[in-house]
């Protein structure tokens, strides 16, 4: 295997530090992994950046393919979008507080979300409020926001693509916004600028994996928060202790505001807690996802309009690259919400005189989605499931992953498919042989 | 193939046929349709936690070939609703399905009490679920009229004391993906 499949879009494997103890291969949702020579190889295309493999590796052979601080130090002018989570990993400490060490680390500009979470709500209420007359999208909805959760419905539950709530996700409006507002300006004065997304979980795709022209511009960059955590803190640390801090004016309202609407959807349920929405579900865990996303398709469901899936327990708060303890965050949460309470600030009769505009409409087209994973997996012929039934005779299927296939039902689909030979199977001649 | 298959959904039987006796009645073996693939899965009378496993399983076939996805949901919706009746209503049973090109055909059989008046089950709003059941939010009386809907064919064969055989046809759309 060529060193290039090492990484994905998403993920990076450290091949010095792999041990081939194989746990990422039992816990890949889309069946990714595969070891070869006792080191782990990663089908890139079928990744979907969910992070359980970093989470499941003992040896931290697999980190997310993020970006540390020291981007920072190239001369660019640096804007920070930042999800809530970060917020709940500084207990006790205000969100402007954080935003403010931020910028002493470095960044130019300091985007909150909650602006856009709160457009974002507004436009979901909307399209729900219309869909009942309507029924232009079949129940329940889905929730867009965990991107994890629309590329594993487009791999495993193509089906239900039409389900998935067609507005544009938080993170999408602000990148949008960013862009026309302050990035035009900058590239106005001839600076070059740079987006980074500060996230809690590996899901923002390398740009460096995207050929050279669909790179997106200005350049975005993905930062972990534990890639950010040491040296924020130690700035959250000076704010915190200094006497008076400088009132610091920022030019736009969504530079410095932070509601308690906005630090609710780092937690699981915090994205239905506030809609305005009858019947509605929260679901966290990538098993509990898959295994509801089973059942929708079955048809189950039918009576609820809005399900918010993470593929994440407990929600954003328990991604990958978050640093204290998703308890421990969700406690600060609580704290949070308490101090400022619930509400919305911005004027609905605009967001929806701009959602009559089309403003929020998600225009990613479904066959396009589809096609990102479909032609990674070649479709089995009929013939081909013959063969697969009867390998899998032929093998144990106790699942041992000692051929370095995820269970036995995908090392026969890798045989068939030719990525890898029989005599791999380490049970395969005895157990012929006991049955002949 | 299909062509057959196709002109007998045409011709004017009803959609459920329970009167004539086991061996006259026209099977996919009689046209000599066999099929490219069948796997059978078994289901467990009432094992609420499991039901839903053959399905599941069936439709993980159907999407390693690539099959067409509304096809799949049909079917997934079919398979689940046949499943529940045989977990709630039926002794233990199985669900196969028979996989070609252009056509499937989905199986629940099972060897419970059976059905005593098909065309009274297959009314919208009828059950025999008891109380239990109906506090676990089963028995609405929709199980049969559902697949009715979701499946483009239907054939319940069953009696009282006979255990009960629901096959299910399904042909690809038109423009569908075909693996």
């Amino acid at each position: 295997m060529s060193k290039k499949q090492l990484t994905t879009c998403y993920v990076r494997f450290d091949r010095n530090l792999c041990t081939g103890y194989g746990s990422c291969l039992r816990v890949c949702p889309t069946k990714a992994i595969r070891l070869k020579n006792k080191k782990a190889v990663r089908i890139v295309e079928q990744c979907i950046g969910c992070g359980a493999c970093i989470r499941a590796c003992r040896q931290g052979a697999i980190s997310a393919a993020t970006e540390g601080p020291r981007m920072l130090e190239k001369d660019h002018v640096a804007i920070a979008l930042v999800s809530p989570v970060l917020y709940a990993q500084f207990p006790g400490v205000m969100p402007k507080d954080v935003l403010l060490g931020l910028r002493r680390m470095g960044f130019a500009h300091t985007i909150d979300m909650s602006y856009f979470l709160e457009i974002f709500q507004c436009a979901t209420e909307e399209f729900i409020t219309r869909n009942r007359k309507s029924r232009a999208a079949p129940w329940p909805l889905i929730s867009p926001v965990c991107p994890v959760v629309v590329r594993l419905i487009a791999f495993r539950f193509p089906s239900l693509l039409p389900n998935v709530l067609p507005v544009l996700r938080p993170v999408a409006l602000m990148a949008r916004e960013v862009k026309s507002r302050l990035i035009t300006e900058y590239t106005n004065k001839g600076k070059d600028v740079v987006l980074y997304y500060i996230n809690p979980c590996p899901t923002k795709r390398d740009p460096v994996c995207l050929p050279a022209r669909r790179r997106p511009v200005p350049m975005e960059i993905a930062l972990g928060i534990n890639d950010i955590y040491p040296e924020l803190a130690k700035h959250v640390d000076q704010i915190q202790a200094a006497d008076d801090i400088p009132f610091y004016q920022t030019r736009f309202e969504y530079e410095t505001c932070a509601t308690g609407n906005a630090s609710m959807w780092a937690m699981s349920g915090g994205e239905i807690a506030d809609m305005d929405i009858d019947k509605s579900l929260a679901v966290s865990g990538m098993q509990e996802t898959i295994s509801y996303l089973e059942k929708i398709e079955m048809g189950l469901f039918q009576d609820i309009e809005y399900i918010e899936f993470r593929t994440c327990r407990e929600g954003c708060l328990g991604g990958v690259l978050t640093v204290i303890d998703k308890y421990l965050a969700k406690a600060a949460v609580q704290k949070m919400i308490k101090r400022f309470g619930l509400g919305r600030r911005l004027d609905r009769q605009n967001i929806l005189r701009m959602y009559e505009k089309g403003e929020f409409q998600s225009d990613k087209k479904l066959t396009k989605l589809t096609s990102l994973f479909g032609a990674s997996r070649e479709a089995l012929t009929i013939e081909a499931v013959q063969k697969i039934d009867k390998i899998m005779d032929l093998i144990t299927g106790i699942d041992c992953t000692a051929c370095g296939s995820p269970d036995c039902r995908t090392f026969a689909e890798d045989v068939v498919r030719g990525n890898a030979a029989l005599k791999e199977c380490l049970f395969v001649d005895t157990h012929s042989k006991k049955k002949s | 193939m299909l062509a057959i298959l196709r002109g007998l959904t045409d011709n004017d039987n009803p959609p459920f046929i329970n009167t004539l006796p086991a061996r006259t009645r026209a099977t996919s073996d009689d046209f000599k349709l066999m099929p490219l693939l069948k796997k059978c899965f078994n289901i467990k009378s009432r094992d609420f936690i499991r039901a839903g496993e053959a399905t599941i399983n069936v439709q993980n076939i159907l999407k390693s070939m690539d099959y067409d996805s509304r096809l799949i949901r049909r079917v997934a919706i079919c398979g689940y609703e046949g499943e529940m009746n045989v977990v709630m209503h039926g002794g233990d049973g199985s669900l196969c399905v028979e996989v070609d090109t252009d056509w499937l055909i989905l199986e629940v059989s099972d060897d419970g009490p059976g059905i005593e008046d098909i065309e009274l089950a297959m009314k919208a709003g009828y059950s025999t679920a008891n109380d239990d059941y109906r506090e676990m939010g089963f028995g609405a009386g929709m199980g049969l009229p559902n697949i009715k809907k979701n499946s483009d064919r239907l054939h319940i064969e069953s009696g009282k004391g006979q255990g009960t055989v629901v096959r299910m046809f399904f042909f690809m759309p038109e423009g569908g993906k075909t693996p």
